[in-house]
């Protein structure tokens, strides 16, 4: 048979010079690099060289002179203070408090808003709508709204409670120290709750539908269908929220500027506004740059952790199934 | 060949026809902004000046407090410039100052400063030789104490603002009480009387414990008037003795029997406590001469016509108060220097300082303008000021201040809420504040 016979010969065909530069999915490598180039370059200048100046300034002794910030090498002696310093200490247990309750408070409310979010009644818009109230008040504008509820002497939370006959005094709501540490946790739960609440929800309506009704027919009652079923299939997204609450727990601001200025006697300091404190009251750049890479250091390590605990996304075997 | 977007009305709305849009409009606005000349041909630029002040009620200039605006529109027209104000809430003020001067570059011409000139002083522009002398010579020679520092005039003050005592009077009548009290004692007593009828007798803000008007400031007060100073000649801290003792005793005294606004240890601003007087919750306080117009207004005060004032009680070494310390400074890295120090002579202008005192309440500093007749009829307070001046008023700012009354006013608030006597508050606030200024002094 000649080739010119041959059905298949027409489909041969001479192999295609090899255009410059390598093959095609190189090449969309090499493109699709350049084009994230510039993101790169902002995220360096933005993100990486701030954290590496900082680190650096943590340092080194910082002070305004001379008309700029004056630097000179200090080596661990910020963070030696740190070690010594019963201001630090203080804010240390404050926000170590503050962060596991919040995170504690946050992810039950969340779960069980959620829950209820996700069943039939639940699933209207208006409840969804409801829910996102507190998260879209910008911060400073919902620390101040606290500001007027829990106000000694004109807040709408004293009024409330004599109106019902709970107390037959106001209560000074800021000003007791254990009671004011509290009360900013309970307005940032309040602003917490919703954006935690969506993200649980979400992952309860992945779970397939299927996995309950099979554990409805194996016998499992309600707490059961909870632990085996809704939990597991809840893995990922709790250790997401997880992982996001105990950030924004930790870095909380604005309801201390706004609401306290971490009175009474430093009872409300976390480790965030004495970072600020230390870097902008008193012009100490370098002792606050430490201060504020513990910060740093402490939310890193907790986020590896729960990440290396939890294991989102990572497949169960059979033995623990 | 298709291309992608949709027509509207015959024109091609796509991604790259946006993108340009958007790159013309962005282009367009830089344009209007940063090269008016292009749009105004003909016309020439004026200086610009920016200033950095507070929000009213705080002491604030003509423009950003309603007063004396048409002569300011006329001292703008007259000297080709135009003021850029940046205008922010007391408590960031001193942040924002540091910020800018911690750039390094330009920011603002002119500063408003509180206690912090000292700090800031290698920033600022000595103004020894560019104040008129005649300016000087109708300004209380003490006024310069707070804003010159190393031998040098940094700053000039342009309020006469001392800490007085204001009271209800017709709270005082009910409780059969004649005039305000004197001493420390029969403030104590009266404070205590006046408690009644879910009021209370003495409200401060004892909430924000740093800087002038901080929980600090108003112990230096009674410590002052107990005989006392903050700094020995050597620059360390002395105030750990009897009469610091005597100061913060009395505080804590009238926070415990109850006399006291509970909630004062949560007023973070002085405006928070000026509230509750205003709307009668409150029967004394010490406050800024500012409070008289507020209180004289019936849009914002319930106690109109009721309002007095006089000179802060004696203690053992007689009566004493505070100064505000308000003043105006030109920045070293100010580009027009010398206009910027024509706008402090206008805010310090006669006839600017006569409208600051009747429109906002804020005394004048000219003593020509505090013997006017005019000023004195609209500002019966500004008499009580002038005697309160008679007695010591010092606000030992020093260049950690802020640092210094942190350390002091926290160990007062831990006093006040029973945390600790005033001897150990007092013993802890000492050792803090030797740290800071051997810090300081080297």
């Amino acid at each position: 048979m000649s080739v010119s016979a041959n059905p298949l010969a027409s489909r041969h065909r001479e192999p295609l010079p090899r255009p410059s530069g390598g093959n095609l999915a190189q090449r969309r490598r090499r493109t699709g690099v350049f084009l994230v180039i510039p993101a790169l370059v902002v995220m360096v200048a933005v993100i990486l060289y701030p954290i590496a100046r900082s680190i650096v300034l943590s340092f080194q002794e910082a002070k305004l002179s001379a008309g700029e910030i004056g630097t000179t090498w200090a080596g661990g002696e910020n963070y030696r203070r740190i070690s010594e310093d019963e201001t630090f200490m203080l804010a240390l247990r404050n926000s170590a408090f503050f962060t596991v309750s919040e995170v504690l408070l946050v992810l039950a409310i969340a779960l069980g808003v959620a829950l209820l979010l996700n069943t039939r009644a639940g699933r209207k818009p208006i409840y969804t709508t409801i829910l996102l109230v507190p998260w879209v008040i910008a911060p400073v504008a919902n620390a101040v709204l606290w500001k007027w509820i829990l106000h000694a002497n004109y807040g709408a939370l004293n009024a409330l409670l004599t109106a019902l006959g709970i107390t037959d005094r106001y209560v000074n709501w800021l000003g007791t120290p254990g009671l004011a540490l509290r009360m900013l946790l309970l307005a940032d739960v309040w602003k917490s709750v919703p954006f935690i609440a969506l993200i649980l929800l979400a992952g309860l309506q992945n779970i397939p539908a299927a996995l309950y009704k099979a554990a409805k027919l194996d016998g499992a009652n309600v707490w059961q269908r909870f632990r085996y079923v809704t939990l597991p299939g809840l893995r990922t997204p709790l250790a997401l929220a997880l992982v996001l609450q105990t950030i924004w727990s930790f870095k909380v601001f604005d309801l201390i500027f706004v609401l306290t200025k971490a009175g009474p006697a430093d009872a409300t300091l976390l480790l965030n506004f004495l970072a600020y404190r230390v870097s902008f009251n008193f012009l100490d750049f370098g002792y606050g740059a430490a201060i504020a890479n513990i910060i740093f250091l402490i939310m890193f390590v907790l986020a590896l952790v729960f990440i290396k605990l939890l294991k989102p996304g990572a497949p169960r075997s059979r033995a623990n199934a | 060949m298709h291309r992608s977007g949709s027509r509207i009305a015959g024109s091609r709305l796509d991604r790259r026809s946006l993108l340009g849009g958007g790159a013309a409009a962005g282009a367009g606005l830089a344009a209007a902004r940063y090269a008016p000349g292009l749009w105004t041909p003909g016309a020439s630029a004026a200086t610009n000046l920016s200033v950095l002040s507070p929000l009213a009620p705080d002491p604030a200039p003509p423009g950003v407090a309603e007063f004396a605006m048409d002569d300011f529109a006329s001292w703008k027209t007259a000297n080709d410039a135009e003021v850029t104000y940046e205008a922010v809430a007391w408590p960031e003020l001193h942040d924002k100052m540091a910020t800018n001067f911690a750039s390094g570059t330009h920011v603002h011409d002119v500063y408003y400063m509180s206690g912090w000139v000292p700090e800031f002083a290698q920033f600022l522009t000595p103004l020894d030789d560019m104040l008129p002398q005649d300016l000087v010579d109708d300004l209380p020679p003490s006024s310069f104490s707070t804003v010159t520092w190393d031998g040098q005039r940094l700053g000039v003050v342009f309020t006469l603002s001392l800490l007085t005592l204001f009271y209800n009077m017709e709270h005082l009548e009910e409780a059969g009480l004649d005039g305000p009290p004197t001493t420390w004692d029969e403030l104590k007593g009266y404070a205590q009387e006046l408690t009644r009828d879910g009021r209370y007798g003495w409200v401060l803000n004892y909430g924000e414990p740093a800087g002038i008007g901080g929980t600090a400031s108003y112990w230096m007060v009674f410590l002052q008037q107990a005989g006392g100073k903050l700094y020995g000649d050597d620059g360390m801290p002395v105030f750990n003795d009897a009469p610091g003792i005597e100061a913060l005793q009395l505080m804590v005294d009238m926070y415990t029997n109850g006399s006291t606004d509970p909630g004062s240890i949560s007023y973070i601003g002085i405006n928070d406590a000026t509230n509750i007087l205003t709307a009668g919750n409150a029967s004394m306080m010490m406050n800024w001469p500012f409070m008289w117009k507020p209180a004289s207004d019936p849009a914002t005060s319930k106690i109109v016509g009721k309002l007095g004032t006089a000179v802060l009680p004696a203690g053992s070494a007689g009566s004493a108060s505070i100064d505000g310390t308000d003043a105006w400074t030109i920045a070293k890295t100010s580009v027009s220097p010398e206009l910027a120090m024509k706008l402090i002579e206008f805010y310090l202008d006669p006839a600017v300082q006569t409208r600051q005192v009747l429109d906002t309440g804020w005394l004048p500093i000219r003593l020509s303008v505090l013997e006017d007749p005019e000023v004195q009829k609209g500002a019966p307070n500004a008499a009580v000021v002038l005697e309160q001046a008679q007695h010591p008023y010092d606000s030992f700012v020093t260049p950690d201040y802020n640092e210094v009354t942190q350390a002091i006013g926290t160990e007062i608030q831990r006093a006040l809420q029973g945390e600790k006597t005033a001897e150990e508050a007092l013993q802890d606030a000492s050792d803090q504040v030797t740290e800071i200024v051997s810090q300081r002094l080297g």
